[in-house]
């Protein structure tokens, strides 16, 4: 659970940093692809379910194959799962009209965001075995 | 690990993963997409990018069955595919931020998360079926790991 907070917090605090301020010039090349912000409050929600639930899986997968090699374990499964998501990234950027350089700046944060993420919730979290030793 | 199952077990992930794709994204909800059709690329423009999907799906196949091999060592259609469900479960998360920010139809989002899971559950249990190591290995990586 502590695992699962603390890498909430910071994939969302990452999250409105990069989106929110960083990229903002870049999101605003392509206007028609996103909603107005006013919408986007409106649907603030799913941004926060959805970053719960990437967290879930995150820590569920790690609790589940790697739990007790620490940090560098979860480090390794955050570079894992974000090279699968930049496969996910390539396919939506054949069938969308993104810049290419949204892909390449979204693959790069997510890269640093998933070796941060998994770094809090190896170092966080431990499995009942060694917790009781 | 033994990497002669691991590139059948790859292969076969990402056939199937392509096909599903074809079929569930391209063919099934197509009607759906086109209700947004300022979100799409135009046929020759999707032409042109092709070789992204392509390549696309070859890296999410390759690290989906890292995945399996790496951390399911018994393999077994059950275990990987349950592992496959939880990297779903972050497409779908991402999913859900997608349709936050860009206009998508509640429609498309069902769709897209649905197609997720069973994408990758199905991926999942293929690779887990086919990627089993010899029995001496697994013995040797449980008492390593005991």
């Amino acid at each position: 659970m502590l695992a699962f907070v603390a890498a909430y917090i910071f994939i969302f605090a990452w999250g409105w940093l990069l989106n929110g301020v960083f990229l903002k010039d870049v999101y605003a090349q392509t206007p028609n692809l996103w909603r107005p912000q006013s919408e986007m409050m409106s649907l603030f929600h799913w941004i926060i379910i959805g970053q719960a639930l990437i967290v879930f899986a995150f820590v569920m997968i790690y609790a589940s194959g790697f739990a007790g090699g620490g940090v560098l374990a979860g480090i390794r499964l955050g570079v894992l799962l974000e090279i699968a998501a930049v496969g996910m990234r390539l396919g939506f950027y054949a069938v969308q009209p993104f810049p290419g350089k949204l892909v390449f700046y979204g693959s790069v944060s997510g890269l640093i965001e998933m070796i941060i993420v998994g770094a809090i919730v190896g170092a966080i979290y431990k499995p009942a075995t060694i917790r009781t030793a | 690990m033994d990497w002669k199952k691991f590139f059948v077990a790859f292969v076969a992930a990402f056939g199937f993963i392509f096909l599903f794709g074809f079929l569930w994204y391209g063919k099934l909800m197509h009607g759906a997409h086109q209700e947004v059709p300022i979100l799409w690329r135009t046929e020759a423009d999707f032409g042109n990018h092709f070789s992204s999907l392509v390549f696309g799906h070859i890296v999410m196949a390759f690290f989906l069955t890292l995945l399996c091999a790496r951390f399911v060592p018994a393999g077994g259609p059950g275990a990987c595919a349950t592992l496959a469900i939880l990297v779903a479960l972050i497409y779908a998360g991402a999913d859900l931020i997608t349709f936050a920010v860009q206009p998508l139809t509640t429609k498309i989002l069902c769709g897209w998360i649905v197609g997720d899971l069973i994408q990758f559950a199905i991926a999942g249990a293929i690779i887990g079926a086919i990627y089993k190591p010899a029995p001496a290995h697994i013995t040797f990586v449980k008492e390593r790991s005991s």
